[in-house]
């Protein structure tokens, strides 16, 4: 698309798609990083994940004063309102993925007080999948592919589908050994967070649709978790 | 072909055929459920050798304000004077194809454009008050279309104009100062009260704020706003923001050519055609 004849309009609406980036960027090493967390059990690093979410929450209030200066300032209209849009709902979702790994890291330093229980694996596989998700619906943001960003929207169940399968595992473990109760539920709330961030990644699928084509996605995306309360 | 009747003439609803039009997109799509008030078909205009306009067609919705926005020189005004016939006047203007208002042809035979302009008023670009007291500049239009039988009659009509206008209240005790002697946007509100004191169907607006404050520019709006339910307003601007405020409609025009038309709100979130979406961006124009 052209420049506009105001040049620092262009370059406004370019610095807030770049800064949305880099907070995907944030929240991706986030998850990443509480993911390890778990599976290492490395209690430094889910420190330092909750320590971390400082950043993103910067980068969320750093896009909306942007927001709002273009708004402001230059009042955006067609693509150019969706490119401010867009950025600010991102932004928002991407701040609740940066809290979800905020609370997996919180989580897994009450977990490192327990014994090692073998379903952390388990929840750690799910959790690659979640954040392959979010890494590709982040780059479809960057690219503006909308291909992806479908994609990643239809692939959605697939992370439900997980949760699902490890809730049941997750109980049967309990009723085995209630022991186990306290580890195991910690581990059911972090696996409910990371399909949490399937569903925000889902969300941002819907706005780059909404951003390429001005419209929002019609049909209702496919459910992998219909008999597990959300 | 149906001549138009005089002005204040009870003119009665809209032939049925014209009520209702479905909408389609750039093809002089129409309000969903909105009458057609007027409707062009393949309109060139032409001054001398040049053409100003490529087969525009086109419906405007009744009780609705439409408004024309495109880069300067792109045909807006040529169209918008189309409907008054103000080209007319113009040595080496040519106009072409069909133009209609409820179903008659404006450039019929029989057509009177001093009576068509009665019903089709025109506020222009700079305020234009006649060099006449405030009530005159409102009893002229009325006065010369023996619209009151006496002076109690022209009260009534002066005092109705001017409310409709929002002026009434400022200027109720002064009627019999100049009209010039207003402000900016005073005079252009007095403009809008002697259009309407003919009771027109259509108010063709060329670029009626342009010359105002923002404080003048809102009244005006307010207005437009307000006499939508009365008349149907066509507003040419170069402000997307004012198309974007009052108008219920758009018509975007680029070289002489209607590129894109229609809902104002979707024109200015999605348009279709890449160059509506570059105008209205600021990327050309």
């Amino acid at each position: 698309m052209a420049e506009h004849t105001v040049k620092a309009f262009t370059e406004e609406l370019d610095a807030i798609t770049q800064e949305v980036a880099r907070m995907g960027g944030l929240a991706e090493a986030a998850i990443n990083d509480s993911l390890s967390a778990v599976g290492r059990r490395d209690t430094e690093l889910a420190q330092l994940v909750i320590q971390r979410d400082a950043k993103i929450d910067a980068a969320q209030r750093e896009i909306e004063k942007r927001a709002i200066k273009l708004f402001a300032l230059r009042q955006p209209m067609a693509s150019d309102l969706r490119v401010v849009l867009t950025a600010w709902r991102i932004a928002g979702e991407l701040e609740r993925v940066g809290d979800l790994a905020k609370n997996i890291a919180k989580r897994t330093l009450i977990l490192n007080q327990a014994e090692p229980i073998q379903l952390t694996r388990s929840v750690e596989r799910m959790g690659k999948i979640a954040a392959a998700h979010l890494k590709q619906v982040i780059d479809a943001y960057a690219n503006k592919d909308l291909q992806a960003a479908i994609t990643v929207w239809h692939a959605d169940d697939n992370i439900d589908a997980h949760y699902n399968s490890l809730f049941r595992e997750l109980l049967t473990y309990m009723i085995e050994d209630p022991r186990m109760i306290s580890s195991c539920a910690h581990l059911l709330f972090i696996a409910k967070n990371l399909e949490r961030v399937g569903d925000h990644g889902t969300n941002i699928a819907e706005y780059i649709h909404f951003l390429v084509t001005g419209e929002e996605i019609a049909t209702q995306r496919p459910r992998g978790d219909a008999d597990v309360a959300d | 072909m149906e001549e138009f009747s005089a002005a204040g003439a009870d003119r009665g609803a809209p032939p049925v055929s014209m009520m209702t039009t479905p909408t389609v997109r750039n093809n002089g799509g129409t309000l969903v459920g909105a009458a057609v008030k007027v409707a062009a078909r393949d309109v060139n205009v032409f001054y001398g050798d040049k053409q100003a306009l490529f087969d525009v067609s086109l419906d405007i919705p009744d009780r609705a304000v439409t408004a024309f926005i495109g880069p300067s020189g792109c045909g807006k005004t040529t169209f918008l004077r189309c409907i008054n016939r103000m080209n007319d006047t113009i040595d080496g203007c040519k106009v072409t194809g069909s133009l209609q208002i409820e179903g008659k042809d404006a450039y019929g035979k029989n057509v009177d454009p001093v009576v068509l302009r009665t019903r089709v008023g025109m506020v222009f670009q700079k305020p234009n008050p006649f060099p006449k007291s405030i009530y005159e500049n409102v009893a002229y239009g009325p006065r010369i279309h023996g619209m009151a039988k006496n002076k109690a009659e022209m009260d009534v009509i002066v005092e109705k104009s001017l409310k409709r206008a929002g002026l009434w209240e400022e200027v109720k005790d002064r009627l019999a100062q100049p009209g010039t002697g207003l402000s900016g946007g005073q005079q252009q509100r007095l403009v809008i009260a002697r259009t309407v004191a003919v009771n027109p169907d259509i108010i063709l607006m060329d670029e009626p704020c342009s010359a105002l404050d923002p404080i003048a520019t809102a009244k005006i709006e307010e207005l437009i706003d307000e006499l939508r339910d009365k008349y149907t307003i066509i507003i040419v601007t170069h402000s997307m923001a004012q198309a974007a405020r009052v108008s219920q409609k758009t018509a975007f025009f680029h070289l002489g050519k209607l590129v894109e038309t229609g809902a104002t709100e979707e024109i200015f979130t999605n348009p279709r055609d890449s160059r509506t979406q570059d105008y209205i961006t600021g990327r050309f124009g």
